[in-house]
């Protein structure tokens, strides 16, 4: 009987972290309380000798895991494909760098790896055989405004299937079924001199799928300030939401998703998210015998308490899987 | 529908940083530290552009170095610092080359820093435009000099 595994990504803990209220150790720590069973570092953030690990932090880790009895599970790279300054790296260069990742995620004993779509299909599929050699299985994040069946998306399902390797695949980020205007974002906007009418026009032509340059417009002609033009570019962007998530999508690329990213922005006191329907994403992943991990990824840093929404994320979970704690 | 991100948990000019430097016991500058404003650490190559204005006057790239991992580079080199990695929580430290050094008392000190976001290219960019997010690193804070 297969049974999907919990975590939790210490990006949770951003804020605590960059502002020195909570050590590295502090946020495994945490995590380890709010129920994670392993755990994610964003090797950018999180990693002093990137894109290298030290004995001295591989040591740290080890610590971790002999105080809190968790380890790193994922990996979290970034695919800096414009980190040179007059021209984007190439595609082979792209793919050099990815190796580096295996090898970092390999010396810290993670066995899942998120890379991002700027990572080739083509690449991807020739970073397989560098994924068995070090046994760490590499997954395209799908990120809002991408959903599983987006074009991009399809392309990396044809390569990833004409690998037939189980070392590619995919890590579905719950954000893009979204099916509400971000919580945070709309309180946010509010605050920062936001008139709700102009949130509510905003949100009126996402959910009619008013096209972007349309809406845009009017918007514009409406006189719309600078918080109500963030919230609606967060609506056509990052934390857009449909009425009709491509929750079938998700069925159709579940056998190729090597873990995902349970993002949420706010839960309420009753542990369930504001925008993101769990109770029909989570349904999915179990019938379809999904037995990797589920890493909590909050992203609501500086609007919520990270230590409470992670806590209430991990119950939600456990709830609807009807999991033990 | 570009816009700046800007997401800085800490301030991005680091309190009580603002020292003297000397050369053979004269003061020929000053240093101050200053802290990454964004969730993850860079390479010191998507920096796009870098300037210290001390007292609204700006400094000249010459006498600005930029000091991390046991190093200091020009400015015009930062662009070619592809493999020095500035973390989310180390401080770098800036240097500034100014015969007699700043009079003791407060000054303001402004740091102008724009980086590219490497893995976000704008919104309906091709690749090989070479077209990224743009981050918001400025600060400006006014520091003591004892």
């Amino acid at each position: 009987m297969s049974r999907i595994k919990l975590g939790a990504t210490l990006y949770c803990y951003t804020s605590e972290y960059a502002t020195g209220k909570f050590t590295f150790e502090d946020c495994v720590r945490t995590a380890a309380e709010a129920g994670a069973e392993g755990y994610e570092i964003v090797a950018t953030q999180m990693i002093p000798s990137y894109p290298f690990v030290s004995d001295e932090f591989l040591g740290l880790v080890n610590d971790c895991k002999a105080k809190y009895g968790i380890a790193p599970a994922s990996y979290g790279a970034n695919n800096d494909r414009g980190m040179l300054p007059d021209r984007d790296l190439t595609e082979e260069e792209m793919l050099q760098r990815a190796i580096i990742d295996i090898q970092s995620a390999h010396k810290l004993g993670c066995h899942l790896l998120r890379a991002q779509y700027l990572l080739s299909p083509a690449a991807l599929e020739k970073l397989a055989p560098y994924a068995e050699m070090y046994d760490v299985k590499c997954g395209i994040e799908i990120h809002n405004p991408e959903y599983p069946t987006s074009p991009v998306m399809k392309e990396y399902l044809a390569a990833i299937k004409r690998s037939g390797s189980k070392y590619i695949g995919f890590v579905p980020d719950f954000g893009c079924f979204a099916t509400k205007p971000n919580k945070p974002q709309w309180d946010q906007a509010l605050a920062a001199g936001a008139r709700e009418e102009m949130l509510e026009l905003a949100k009126q032509m996402r959910t009619d799928s008013v096209p972007l340059q349309e809406a845009q417009q009017r918007m514009l002609e409406k006189g719309a300030n600078d918080a109500e033009m963030m919230a609606f570019s967060g609506m056509y962007g990052f934390v857009q939401f449909s009425t009709h998530p491509d929750l079938e999508g998700l069925k159709e690329i579940l056998p190729y998703s090597i873990y995902c990213h349970g993002k949420f922005h706010y839960l309420y006191e009753n542990n369930r998210e504001a925008s993101i329907p769990y109770e029909e994403i989570l349904p999915i992943l179990k019938d379809g015998g999904f037995d990797s991990f589920i890493m909590s990824e909050f992203e609501g840093h500086g609007y919520a308490d990270a230590v409470l929404m992670t806590k209430r994320h991990q119950k939600m979970m456990r709830e609807l899987l009807h999991q033990e704690a | 529908m570009a816009f700046m991100m800007r997401i800085n948990f800490v301030d991005v000019i680091c309190d009580d940083s603002l020292v003297s430097t000397y050369a053979d016991g004269k003061k020929n500058g000053y240093s101050f530290a200053i802290r990454l404003s964004y969730y993850r650490g860079h390479f010191l190559s998507d920096i796009d552009r870098f300037e210290v204005y001390t007292d609204g006057e700006k400094v000249a790239d010459r006498d600005i170095q930029f000091g991390l991992n046991g190093k200091q580079f020009t400015v015009g080199q930062l662009g070619q610092c592809v493999s020095e990695f500035w973390t989310l929580l180390e401080p770098a430290h800036i240097f500034v080359i100014r015969p007699g050094g700043l009079p003791v008392g407060e000054h303001d000190i402004k740091v102008v820093l724009y980086l590219r976001c490497p893995y976000l290219p704008l919104p309906g960019s091709a690749e090989g435009e070479h077209k990224y997010q743009p981050i918001d690193g400025c600060g400006e804070k006014k520091l003591t000099i004892a």
